[in-house]
This record gives structure tokens, sequence and C-alpha cells, in this order.
């Protein structure tokens, strides 16, 4: 969606819903609760449907904007289930998704100085003062594998964030085991997407464009992307963002990593047997359809069992991550215990994810002794070859 | 009483519910309130809108007791709804109850052949609990989420139903001052739902297209069809919406198809897009004369369920394709469809090979207008024509004109529903439209017989209507049940 795109721009769009709660559970017949917040919270309100009569009330003047909107606009996990599953509303100019729409509203009440306090307060108090969003930071790389001219470049933007930075460090280790050569891009901190998620829309276009200005030097290379968050923006952001842009070549880390089990290039190391569960971000897989190649990576490594939770693929749970309003008390904490209660009843000993903020959110309400069976992807990989 | 003295009454009665069933179950925030201030139809700005006092998401049916209790007792208003859009308006400062979170099927019988359901189950629900059951349900022409419950009392037409008119067997009422009784055999202590009809006169069809204000309904039993060994759908088609009658009142006539629907071209080539075809295949039909269908595209297809045992579906094949020659029609077979029509036979093989609605595709184009009569099968040949006469001069403006067309009870009346999609944003073609649509009622019952599906207002029913308010008056006294719009007319009572 065009970040010009106004509130009076969906209104005929949204007026289109049915209010039938066909954006919040998936693929018939299983029929799986996906959307986090109408599972928790049953009504219609809660569904990506009333988001959209939302907007429309707020646009017939029937509500004020208020910290209340913010609350509510921001409690969206944005965990895509709309997005995939309803087939009204993405039909229609501005053919946009539900789930766009409510960050077109959650822009709304950011112009409004309507942030929640937590994270999307964090960032927007960071933009204030800084007047960007992101911290220039960079990895390093063993000698054996750092090659400026390399024609693997690692994206590295979002290195810093707490949540990622175990995981970088863990990317090096294995693409040292990989052995191509490798560089990096890391120039503005940040790629974009928790701009847009959240709503900062001001600030975005500048961000983006810096970084795409920086990218077209890096024209027939290939851009591996470890933050799902990070290559589903890039990949279909940037385009409707930037009239000039032409996609380089993508990869995500479990493809780079899917890849290299295939030529031979790691090896899985002989193992202790173990279960494992894969949790599917909901970027990765809804967002970017990248169900196989974890998969696959899994099944590379030996001893390693894989099990299904009882929601997979396009119809995964969210893990409740971006959960960043207050308007429904405890709903991230409750979404990420739902799946862990879903990893639970498989009989894994380890869930397996390959997003930072699904790890991170997992860990976080799970008890201390029981951290560790939480992993990301490259970790997994890293142990075992 | 003053606004005020109202505000507070109500708001101590939402206070008395949530201890009395629980406060997570009772919601009066300012963001639900509006959002289900405008529930006709979706946030339809041609409806008023009217702010709730609060939303109930009643769990049990003694949720749904207390409830009416309270509401009876303070005279508030209550509105009962499902999931999808509904035919009700709503009442300012009123109480939506909402039954979407009561959606357990709580029996399905397998020997007599029906399904005990609470009033939130939505198609998509049961048809997947069928599977493997050896039963399917009547899959409504709605989207599959929407509550089956919903469409069945407000006589909507679904497949399978061509020797039925209504899919609903017993119904569980509760009654404004808590009584409870259900309509059917399971009236009676220890006997099931398989009966409608049983000793007293027929409460259920009371019920039926009552939009919820002669009671709340809680429990329903619905009929189940048996999966037969073999099924196959048979495809017709027919230049002229007349041969097309001809055809399955032929058939139905001589107990051939379980089901038998006719289409206009616009429908069968539009119902089963999925969100690619509506860039392929959509774009042609918004542009197109819907009284010239493009060459060697049958103005009219007919869908036949042919079911049975192998030997008896074979036989009903050939005769489907004797009877079409007999009124002109041409046999399309399934190869010819899988070229020609792959997204319309990818619909079909849904809901007659897996028994279930493709989920919400039919309607890729969201909120339409629609118009719907029942007639007799020679009048509704001239209807045919008179509708889509009216709906052409539209033009393109409300394309594409869906209608399909079915009998039922073996072919005494036929349906005919016609709908078009306008700009939802376009109040004043859309007003417009809707009042065309009151002429072409008054035209369509005095010049050519036909019958509305839904109410038109208690000038034209006269005594009908009469009889009507004093049952509601005798069952809702204090007249809190669904009173404005729906079954009367707004502040008719």
């Amino acid at each position: 969606m065009k970040l010009t795109t106004t509130l009076k721009d969906v209104q005929g769009t949204a007026s289109r819903c049915l209010r039938d709660a066909r954006c919040t559970y998936g693929s018939w017949p299983e029929n799986h609760s996906l959307c986090p917040i109408y599972w928790h919270e049953p009504s219609f309100t809660f569904s990506a449907g009333g988001y959209l009569f939302l907007i429309m009330a707020l646009l017939e003047k029937k509500i004020d904007f208020g910290q209340d909107t913010a609350e509510f606009a921001f409690s969206c996990t944005g965990c895509m289930a709309c997005e995939s599953n309803c087939r009204i509303i993405p039909c229609h100019a501005p053919h946009a998704g539900p789930l766009d729409i409510i960050r077109l509203l959650r822009s709304e009440v950011v112009k409004r100085g309507l942030i929640p306090q937590g994270a999307a307060r964090k960032v927007y108090d960071e933009i204030q003062k800084r007047g960007d969003y992101g911290q220039v930071n960079s990895l390093e790389f063993p000698e054996k594998i750092s090659r400026d001219d390399a024609d693997t470049v690692v994206f590295a933007e979002c290195a810093h964030i707490p949540a990622q930075k175990d995981i970088f460090e863990v990317v090096i280790k294995v693409l040292e085991k990989i052995g191509t050569p490798v560089s990096q891009f890391a120039e503005k901190g940040c790629c974009g997407s928790t701009l847009y998620d959240f709503g900062f829309w001001e600030q975005l276009e500048p961000l983006a464009r810096a970084n795409w200005e920086k990218m077209k030097a890096l024209k027939g290379k290939k851009i591996v992307i470890v933050n799902p968050h990070c290559l589903e923006f890039m990949v279909k952001r940037y385009p409707e963002i930037l009239p000039d842009y032409s996609s380089p070549q993508y990869q995500h880390m479990s493809e780079l990593l899917a890849d290299a089990f295939k030529d031979g290039k790691l090896k899985s190391k002989k193992g202790d047997k173990v279960k494992v569960t894969y949790h599917d971000p909901c970027y990765l897989g809804r967002g970017l359809n990248i169900y196989d190649a974890p998969r696959e990576v899994l099944s590379s490594l030996g001893g390693v069992e894989l099990v299904e939770m009882r929601r997979n693929r396009e119809d995964s749970f969210c893990c409740g991550a971006r959960t960043l309003g207050h308007y429904v008390p405890n709903l991230r904490a409750h979404t990420a215990r739902e799946r862990i209660e879903e990893f639970k009843d498989t009989g894994a000993d380890l869930m397996i994810t390959a997003c930072a903020y699904c790890k991170d959110r997992f860990r976080k309400v799970l008890p201390a002794k029981e951290k560790e069976r939480v992993k990301d992807l490259v970790e997994l990989v890293d142990e075992r070859t | 009483m003053s606004h005020k003295e109202a505000r507070s009454e109500r708001e101590a009665a939402c206070q008395e519910l949530r201890k009395a069933i629980g406060a997570e179950k009772v919601r009066d925030d300012e963001i639900t309130l509006v959002t289900y201030g405008r529930v006709r139809h979706g946030f339809d700005r041609m409806w008023p809108f009217r702010k709730p006092c609060f939303v109930v998401f009643p769990e049990t049916r003694e949720d749904v007791i207390e409830t009416l209790k309270i509401a009876d007792r303070d005279k508030i208003p209550v509105t009962s709804v499902g999931t999808a859009s509904i035919m009700l308006g709503t009442t300012e400062g009123g109480i939506i109850l909402d039954q979407r979170r009561r959606d357990k099927i709580l029996e399905i019988n397998a020997d007599s052949g029906y399904a005990v359901i609470e009033p939130g189950v939505s198609f998509d629900k049961l048809t997947s609990a069928l599977r493997g059951t050896g039963f399917k349900c009547s899959v409504g022409t709605m989207p599959g989420p929407g509550t089956i419950l919903g469409q069945a009392l407000g006589r909507g037409s679904q497949s399978f139903t061509t020797r039925y008119l209504n899919v609903i067997l017993d119904l569980e009422v509760v009654l404004p001052n808590g009584t409870v009784f259900t309509t059917g055999s399971s009236h009676f202590d220890g006997v099931g739902s398989h009966l409608r009809y049983g000793p007293y006169p027929d409460l259920a069809g009371l019920y039926t297209c009552a939009y919820g204000a002669m009671g709340v309904i809680t429990k329903a039993a619905i009929r189940i069809h048996p999966v037969n060994e073999a099924s196959r759908i048979h495809f017709a088609g027919f230049d002229t919406y007349s041969d097309a009658v001809d055809f399955v009142k032929d058939l139905v006539n001589h107990n051939i198809p379980e089901h038998t629907f006719i289409w206009n071209w616009h429908m069968y080539l539009t119902w089963p897009l999925a969100p690619a075809d509506m860039e392929s295949v959509m774009p042609e039909i918004l542009e197109s004369d819907i009284k010239n269908p493009p060459e060697g595209v049958p103005f009219n297809m007919v869908s036949s369920l042919l079911s049975g045992y192998k030997e008896q579906v074979e036989v009903y094949e050939k005769l489907c394709a004797k009877v079409a020659k007999k009124y002109h029609g041409r046999v399309i077979s399934e190869e010819e469809m899988e070229e020609r029509f792959p997204a319309t036979m990818a619909g079909f093989n849904q809901q007659y090979g897996d028994f279930h609605y493709r989920e919400s595709v039919h309607w890729s184009k969201g909120r339409f207008v629609g118009w719907y009569v029942f007639a007799e099968p020679k009048d509704m040949k001239d209807i045919e024509k008179f509708a889509v006469n009216e709906f052409a001069k539209y033009g393109k403006t409300i394309n594409p004109v869906n209608y399909y067309s079915h009998p039922f009870d073996f072919g005494r009346s036929i349906l005919l529903r016609i709908s078009g999609f306008p700009d939802p944003t376009n109040t004043e073609l859309r007003g417009e439209i809707m009042k065309k649509f009151e002429e072409m009622y008054d035209t369509a019952l005095k010049k050519y017989r036909a019958v509305p599906i839904r109410p038109i207002g208690s000038k034209r029913a006269g005594t009908y209507m009469d009889v009507l308010r004093s049952i509601k008056k005798a069952l809702d006294p204090n007249n809190i049940l669904n009173r404005d719009g729906g079954l009367f007319e707004e502040g008719e009572l």
C-alpha cells in the first residue's frame, strides 16, 4: 500500500466486509483458529473486520481518535492470518490486505501522537530524538570468509537488536563452516519494517530510499536476510515505496542453509536423537511462503526427528511478539503460551523457529529451566554440524 | 424516563448481567459498541447507525436466559445475531446478543440423518465435522463462515434442498420471560429431533423468517443428507431461462436429481473466483452486457447433482442428456468444463464433491444488493425476463449481475435470486436501486404472482401481519426482541 494512502481511500473497500470472520481462521477442513486477538476474544470487533468497521466509524465521526484507538490498533499481532484468508478486501482498490489497512490506522493514530507505552513508544521517542531509526552496526566475519567483493551479502541491519544479536553470532559461525565468501550490508541499521508496522510512515520513505541507494551497488549479488520481517518488507514493500526500485536477489537464511546441505558444504554430525517441532514464523511462512526450506534443513540434521504442531505452515499460529497495544490485557503472553502448549502437545524436546522475535517471545513465557527448549534454526544447525 | 436515567439504568443492567454470567461475556467499551453500531449488511450507510448499550457473548443457554430476563424486566431491546451479514436493524441503546461463541455441534445422528447444533455453528464447521460420517449438510449460498441457523431461519436457499424448502427440524427457543421450549419431536423427554411435525401446529414455522422477533433460538436440529455410493454433477447449457426451467422441472418431476441449480452466465463464471481469477475473469465480466454472453458461453447453465448406486447414477446421466435435448439444451461434459471454465469447475467440485462451500470466494465482490422471489414455474419464466431487464438498465455499474434459480418442493415453486454489486459507498445509487426493488416486488406480485422471500412491509402483508403482531404481543409483551427491522418495520411495534 502506498504511504500516501488515507483512511478515506480504504472506506469503500472496508465497507465490502461481510463481517463473517473468515479472516480469523485457516483453511477448510481444519478451520484452525489463527487470529490471536479473535481467538482470545471471539467478537466481531476483534477480527480484521472489526478494525475495518472502526475505521468507518472514525470516518463517520461516530467515535473520536483517542488513546483507546491507539491501544486497539496496536493490539493486532500482525500475524497475517487475515491477509491470507480474506478473499474480499484485497480484491478491491487500493488492493491492500486487512493488515495493511490496520497499519494505516496505526499511522493515523501516530500522526495524532497517540502511541501505546512500551516498544512502540520507545521507537517513537527515538525517532523524535534522532530523526531516524536504527543503529549502524557491523558484523565481524572471520578472515576466512570475509570478502568485500563477495557475491553473497549478509543483510546485517538489525543485528544490533537484542533479540537478534545472539542469532547473528551463530550465523557467523555457520557461515564460516560453509566457507562461502561473504560481505555485509550494514548501513542505516534498519530496513524500515518496524517503522512500517508501527505506523511511523513519515520517517519510512527516507530510510528505505537511503538503503536502496546503497543497495544499488549490490546488483547481481545475493542478499541473505536472517530476519523474516526484513525480508518480507523488502520483497513486498520496497517496490511500493520506491518507484525506481528493482528487486535484487534475496534469500532467507534457511534457504541458504538448505542449499548448503544440498551442495555438501554443510554436513551434519552424528547427534543424539532429538524430537523437534518447527514453528513457522508468520512473516516467513504466510508472508513469503517459505515453508519447505527450514524443514529440509531439519531433515538434513542427523538424529533430528521433526513432528508437526497441530497448526503449521500456512495455518501456523502466531507467537504474539508484535502485539504492542494493551487493549486486550495479556494478549501477548497468552498467545505465546497457547503456542507453547501446542508445542508441548507434540511431545517434542525442542521448538525450532526462524525468527528472532518468535524465539524471544516464547522464551519469555517459559520458566527458566525450559527456556533452552526454544532455539533458532541456525543455532540447532550450529550445534549439529 | 430521561436519557440520563435510561443510560444509568442500562449501566446498572450491564453490571448485573456481568455478575450473573461473567464479566468476560459482556462488553460495553466504546470500540465494541461502534463496531456493532451498524450490523445490517455490514457498515452500510444506507441504514441508520445505532449504538448498542452493550454486547453480550453468551456461552450457554442459561446466559441467554439471564440476558433476556434482565432485558425484559428493564425493557431493553435485544437483537440476536450470528456471524456474516444479517438482515436486521438494531436499536439505539439496545443489547446485541452475539451468539458466535455458542458453536458446538451437539450431535450428529447418522441413523435418522440430522445434526443438533448451537446457533453459532458455521457451514465450514459442520461440513468439516461431517466428513467421514457418510453425511453431508445443505450448503448455503453464503460464505462458509456464515452461521447455518442465520441462513436457515431466513429461509435462504441451500443446495440439496430441491426436495425441501427448509433444513430445520427442531428449534430450542427462549422467550423473554425465560420460558424454554422446543418446537419438534425433541420436545418430549428422551425423544430425538427427527421429526419437525408432531401432534401440534408447526411452531418451527413461526420462527422461520421471524428474524428473531418471536424468541431467541438457542439450539437447532437440521437435516443432513447421506453421501451415496456414487455421485456426479451433470452440466447442461441453455440459451434461454425458459428452457432451463422446463428442464429442471422435468428432472425433478421424474425424481432424478438430488439437487439442481440454474445459474446465469455471470454467476457461474464468477461465483467461485479466487483472488487471482479476479484479475483474469472478472474484468471482462464487469464490462459485459448481462443479456449477451460471448459466443459459446451458455446464457444459463444447469448443474444437477445425481446420486445413488453407481448403476442408478449412470442411468440418471443418460436421462439428463435426453431431457436436455428435449428442451434445446446441450450437455457440457466435465472435460469441457475443466478446459473452458476451470475456476467454475473447481467450485462445483468442492460444493458437490467435498460437500462444502468454497470458502468465501463467492463473495469476492463483497456486499451486494439482491432481489429474491418465489413463483410458480410458468410465472418465473416471465419474472426472470423482467428482472434481468431491470438490472440491465443499470448497465456496468452493478456488474456482475448474478442470479441463480432452483426448484423447491419437487418443483412446485421456483426461486429466483438476483444480485448486483454496485459500489458500496455510492449510497445514492444504492438508494435508487433499493427503491427500484420495492417497485419490482410490487410488479412481481401483482403482475406475475411472485412471492418475495423477505418481509415486504405490513401494509402489503395485510391480515397476515395482524396475526403475527398478536402472536408477538403474547410472546414478547414488552417488545424487546429484534423489533426494528426484520419481520416488523422500524417503529411499527
